[in-house]
């Protein structure tokens, strides 16, 4: 892969560092929670609701408890716990209906795991077939609720918004300007649906939890395997009634998250097991199936969009109507919808603009945060559209995104203005075509002639922009203590699942206080009796809020040093400079100190000791964010923009319709490169894991909503062989005055708009515009058999994810 | 898994047998990639595996001159990959066992296995199924040999009855000017089940031989087509027209992995991409 040297101007940040954990990983000794075993431990398995939605007419559980080895078994009658992020919409265990073909009906806690799928086997269940809510368009005809208590759902009041006897979870929206105006007068509007079914995050480590709750008191402790310990504290205190500190949540090594393991998922159940079988651990496994069709998924989505434009190439208007298929439950789905509504026009300078953003209920798997957080998707929508528009317009697609991308003073879509620190996105634009060699489009005459040789090649590209999807008071922190070797011990409140936050933040903290990496400990483990706190590890937003916690924590412990430094070499401290793990004088150098001789307090010849073990915190809020107006949308929800764009180069197979894909260039206005080996590693991973979402990946569902692809055998992923023949990384560095070191976020962002960069090619390829995902062979094939030249859901019969 | 059973490795054929007749609820285990599938899934419920791994006849891989090729049935897919006689002289198999599944599941699954899980997608049947592949079965009664493209019966479903087993699968002799080669569509380059599989053969004498998967109940060998093919006689023009043709053969369905539109097209597609490779001039 051709990819050029990067060279940072730091001595420590930007290097090339290896993983702190990849030796434990690689060599198997890093301790999952799927590995742990617990003194007297019992195992659970669940049965599932075999239909979308049905009343449960009687359980019969008498066969089920005769069997040796059965400790407890729960059903919906057990528990009034209810469960959910912002909405709380969730039981534990199905009572009296159940609303998707995953939902938990019984569950069972037995002394080894083949005695509990035994014994769920021996429940007897009377289900009365309800018809279910299919799609989208049925869900908002409201003619059957999926919860018929929605009016009643306790919620997080003023930032979601769920609408009166209806299947809308959410509705929230955001307008500026005059857009019936802009409509009327422009000279060109075109209005377009798109969109794309549910995936799944499809992690190594299935969703596994272990919890240990007595039923004689209100604590909890739990091993899980998930992204946001100290979310978990709070939901769980809420949903069970119990103070935070009642609740202690251990998190061993994750094997892999992509958002699906964000908020609680497995956690509640292993609670109820764990108290009715009298306090014993209960661990409760995910099967692969069951990852697939009982755990969350990306949300299908339909976008609809108009947009007006003059035909010198200024969009004048856009309006932009997206519909969740969230499935039976919100979880992260309606937030995902909310930061639609300041995310979802792209990094568009449009004076008058309008978003309406629907988180609704069917009874699908439902659906939670996935890498993107909606921003695949909506991107999907919007760059497929301004492709669209530049063809009815005849400029140039490049051309026509460079005269209407965000600049310094223009506005967002939430009225936030842009400037030099927000990064540039016309410059990552910029060096993806330019990467992709593009002279414009193909004619339809070139088309032509390499259709005949069976093989036709396209290229293009699209626009990406997220912000991290966070309260407006988020907040993170990190304590460092340093050991009497003069290693600096680093606790953190977020989680490492494999995006390399640990490594990160000891290069962040190993450049500002000038000492090596490799002393910089930092445990990946999370124990929220003793780590600091942490909001949840999602959304990008590790990198700049936590990097800044510890930019925070290194300059507090630097100054803490200098201070004793100060009374040793009898000066100010104010005189006193560091450099590689020594307090020094600048003019006189040879008074000096290294770390570790004031670590645990400095010590006089006579044995008489000052200062004493050094301890320092970084604590960091969200800076000048707030939440968005109901009606308006307006407001600041963005602490800060990751821009980047995507080029790419295609090879179609026009009677195979299998797309080879040549090569992907990436650019991110990332402010600040932390380290290379992890950016790249992330670009890399990214860019396949949204090939995945563009050429291959979909839920497929019946006629009665059952998942017809639960398995590897059916839904698959990407692999090695998958790869692109080329991914081209490119660092834009223009630095944010409030990252560290001037750094953003992107954790998320390879991934985003890979789908709309490859449909573009495919347009250029084809001169067929599909608005529908995956572009599967079969998808391609049948699109070019069809004859036409805009190809919908309903133009191929192959397409999964019917809206 | 539901399923208890017990676990029998019998050391000479007749054992086998004898064990397989006398119990009703048996399974027999090779590689076992299919059959743990099904009992992960409670799909079966078993009372008694035979593992056929010891029986000295199943080991068998061996290719004579003049007789052929014979797999016995616990000889593991990457083995007819590896080998030099089978890419030589019978390259569609090679082929074929090449795009099985992951280099993990080849290093477990057998030949043999692949054909008795009579899966209507199976990729190496094709293969086989142009090389007048023959079955070898020993039963209570005796052994019989079955010709490959009478040995499925339906999705899933063989001609095996009570207590029988696949001892081996034997292919003729293909000599010199023997050509042949196996294409298939998946949904990704990484490890897939077909879409459609196509094999494809010219003899010496110039006669075409077809085996064809996931377009029917069963992998299938288009005779009938061969016939007209042959009649016309091997060229471009013949190719383009049988492209067409096939389609009157084949009678896919539409499921979770294809639609049957697609399956007709990637079955024309295929099957003229492997005919145009046997006659195009070799490098």
């Amino acid at each position: 892969m051709a990819k050029a040297e990067y060279k940072s101007k730091y001595k420590r940040v930007g290097q090339r560092y290896d993983r702190k954990d990849a030796r434990e990983k690689v060599t198997g000794q890093a301790v999952y929670t799927y590995d742990l075993e617990l003194p007297g431990m019992l195992y659970a398995r669940c049965l599932l609701s075999p239909y979308a939605r049905a009343k449960i007419v009687s359980i019969d559980t008498s066969k089920a408890k005769a069997l040796p080895g059965v400790r407890a078994i729960l059903t919906g009658e057990d528990s009034d716990i209810l469960v959910g992020l912002y909405m709380q919409d969730k039981r534990v265990l199905s009572r009296g209906v159940t609303r998707y073909q995953g939902d938990v009906v019984a569950a069972v806690a037995a002394e080894d795991e083949e005695t509990a799928e035994r014994a769920i086997s021996l429940i007897d269940v009377v289900y009365e077939p309800l018809e279910p809510v299919h799609d989208v368009d049925e869900a908002l005809e409201g003619k059957i609720l999926v919860h018929e208590d929605i009016n009643e759902l306790k919620h997080y009041v003023g930032v979601f918004f769920p609408q009166k006897d209806s299947n809308i979870a959410s509705w929230n929206k955001s307008k500026k300007g005059d857009l019936e105006k802009a409509f009327a007068e422009s000279d060109l509007v075109v209005e377009n649906d798109f969109s794309l079914p549910a995936v799944a995050h499809v992690p190594m480590e299935t969703h596994v939890s272990i919890v240990q709750a007595d039923p004689f008191s209100n604590k909890i402790k739990i091993w899980s395997s998930a992204q946001s310990p100290f979310a978990i504290r709070q939901i769980m205190a809420d949903s069970f009634g119990v103070s935070e500190s009642d609740v202690e949540v251990h998190i061993p090594y994750v094997g892999g998250g992509f958002g699906g393991k964000a908020g609680i998922h497995l956690e509640p159940l292993a609670t109820l097991l764990s108290k009715a079988a009298g306090g014993l651990p209960v661990k409760v496994r995910a099967t692969r199936e069951q990852e697939f069709n009982q755990l969350p998924t990306r949300a299908g989505m339909r976008g609809r969009i108009k947009t007006a434009a003059n035909k010198d190439g200024k969009i004048t208007a856009m309006q932009a109507v997206y519909d969740w298929d969230s499935g039976a439950y919100a979880d992260y789905g309606v937030n995902v919808g909310k930061t639609a509504v300041y995310s979802g026009i792209g990094p568009y300078s449009i004076e008058n603009a309008c978003i309406d953003s629907k988180t609704i209920y069917t009874n699908k798997v439902f659906s939670t945060a996935y890498r993107g957080f909606g921003h695949l998707e909506t991107h999907w929508s919007i760059e497929r559209q301004i492709d669209i528009l530049s063809q009815k317009l005849g400029i140039d697609p490049y051309e026509f995104r460079m005269m209407n991308l965000l600049e310094p003073g223009d506005k967002t879509m939430s009225g936030e203005v842009i400037t030099e620190s927000s990064g540039n996105p016309k410059e990552c634009l910029t060096a993806v075509v330019k990467e992709i060699g593009w002279t414009g489009r193909k004619t339809e005459e070139e088309r032509q002639r390499e259709w005949k040789t069976g093989k036709v090649r396209g290229k293009g590209f699209a626009m990406l922009q997220k912000a991290p999807a966070m309260p407006a008071n988020t907040a993170t922190s990190v304590v460092m203590q340093m050991n009497g070797d003069g290693h600096v011990k680093m606790m953190i409140g977020a989680v490492d699942m494999g995006q390399g936050a640990i490594t990160a933040l000891s290069q962040i903290a190993a450049q500002e206080l000038d000492m090596p990496i490799e002393d910089i400990e930092i445990s990946a483990q999370i124990d929220t009796r003793s780590n600091p706190y942490d909001w949840n590890t999602v959304a990008s937003k590790l990198t700049f809020l936590g990097g800044n916690a510890v930019v925070k924590a290194s300059h507090e412990l630097l100054h803490k040093m200098k201070v004793i430094a100060g009374q040793v070499l009898r000066t100010d401290p104010e005189n006193l400079l560091h450099a590689n793990g020594e307090i020094y004088h600048p003019h006189n150098p040879n008074r000096r100190l290294s770390y570790k001789d004031i670590a645990l307090g400095y010590m006089y010849p006579d044995g008489s000791g000052i200062g004493g073990p050094l301890i320092a915190s970084g604590s960091v809020v969200a800076d000048g964010l707030t939440n968005l107006h109901p009606e308006t949308g307006q407001g600041n929800p963005a602490a800060v923009w990751t821009f980047g764009a995507h080029a790419v180069e295609i090879e179609v197979d026009v009677e195979t319709g299998s797309v080879t894909v040549l090569k992907v260039a990436s650019a991110f206005d990332v402010g600040q490169v932390i380290n290379e080996k992890l950016i790249y590693g992330q670009i890399c991973g990214g860019v396949l894991q949204g090939l995945g979402s563009a050429l291959l990946e979909g839920y497929k569902f019946n006629k009665d909503e059952k998942l017809m692809n639960p398995s590897f055998t059916d839904n698959k992923i990407p692999t090695m062989k998958d790869m692109p023949v080329e991914i081209v990384p490119i660092y834009i560095e223009n630095p944010q005055h409030n990252g560290p070191l001037g750094a953003r976020g992107v954790g998320e962002h390879p991934m985003i708009s890979v789908p709309s960069a490859i449909g573009n090619a495919v347009y250029d390829a084809l001169g067929i515009n599909f608005h529908v995902l995956p572009l599967s062979p079969e998808a391609i094939v049948l699109g070019i058999q069809s004859g036409k030249k805009s190809i919908l859901c309903t133009d191929v019969d192959c397409l999964p994810g019917r809206l | 898994m539901l399923s208890r059973f017990q676990y029998f490795k019998p050391h000479n054929l007749n054992e086998a047998v004898q064990y397989l007749d006398k119990e009703a609820n048996s399974f027999v285990l090779a590689g076992g990639t299919d059959l743990m599938i099904l009992l992960r899934r409670n799909v079966i419920n078993a009372e008694h595996i035979v593992d056929i791994k010891a029986l000295p006849e199943t080991g068998v891989f061996e290719y004579t001159e003049g007789t052929g090729l014979k797999i016995g049935a616990a000889v593991v897919v990457n083995r007819v990959v590896d080998s030099e006689v089978v890419n030589s002289r019978y390259r569609a198999l090679h082929q074929a066992a090449a795009s099985l599944a992951s280099f993990q599941l080849r290093n477990r699954a057998t030949v043999v296995g692949n054909i008795c899980n009579a899966s209507p997608g199976a990729d190496l049947p094709p293969a086989l199924l142009v090389y007048d592949a023959v079955v070898n079965i020993a039963g209570p009664q005796g052994t019989r040999q079955v010709p490959l493209h009478q040995f499925f019966t339906g999705v899933k479903r063989t001609v095996l009855q009570h207590g029988e087993l696949v001892v081996s699968v034997e292919l003729p002799e293909s000599g010199e000017g023997d050509k042949s080669i196996y294409l298939r569509q998946a949904r990704l380059r990484g490890h897939d089940l077909a879409t459609v599989g196509v094999a494809a053969r010219v003899k010496p004498d110039g006669k075409v031989a077809i085996g064809i998967a996931a377009v029917a109940p069963t992998p299938l060998r288009l005779f009938a087509l061969e016939d007209q093919i042959n009649a016309r006689g091997l060229s471009q023009e013949t190719i383009e027209w049988a492209a067409e043709e096939v389609k009157e053969h084949i009678h896919p369905i539409t499921d979770v992995r294809s639609s049957a539109a697609y399956r007709l097209q990637m079955a024309s597609v295929l099957l003229k991409r492997c005919l145009l490779a046997l006659i195009a001039k070799e490098d």
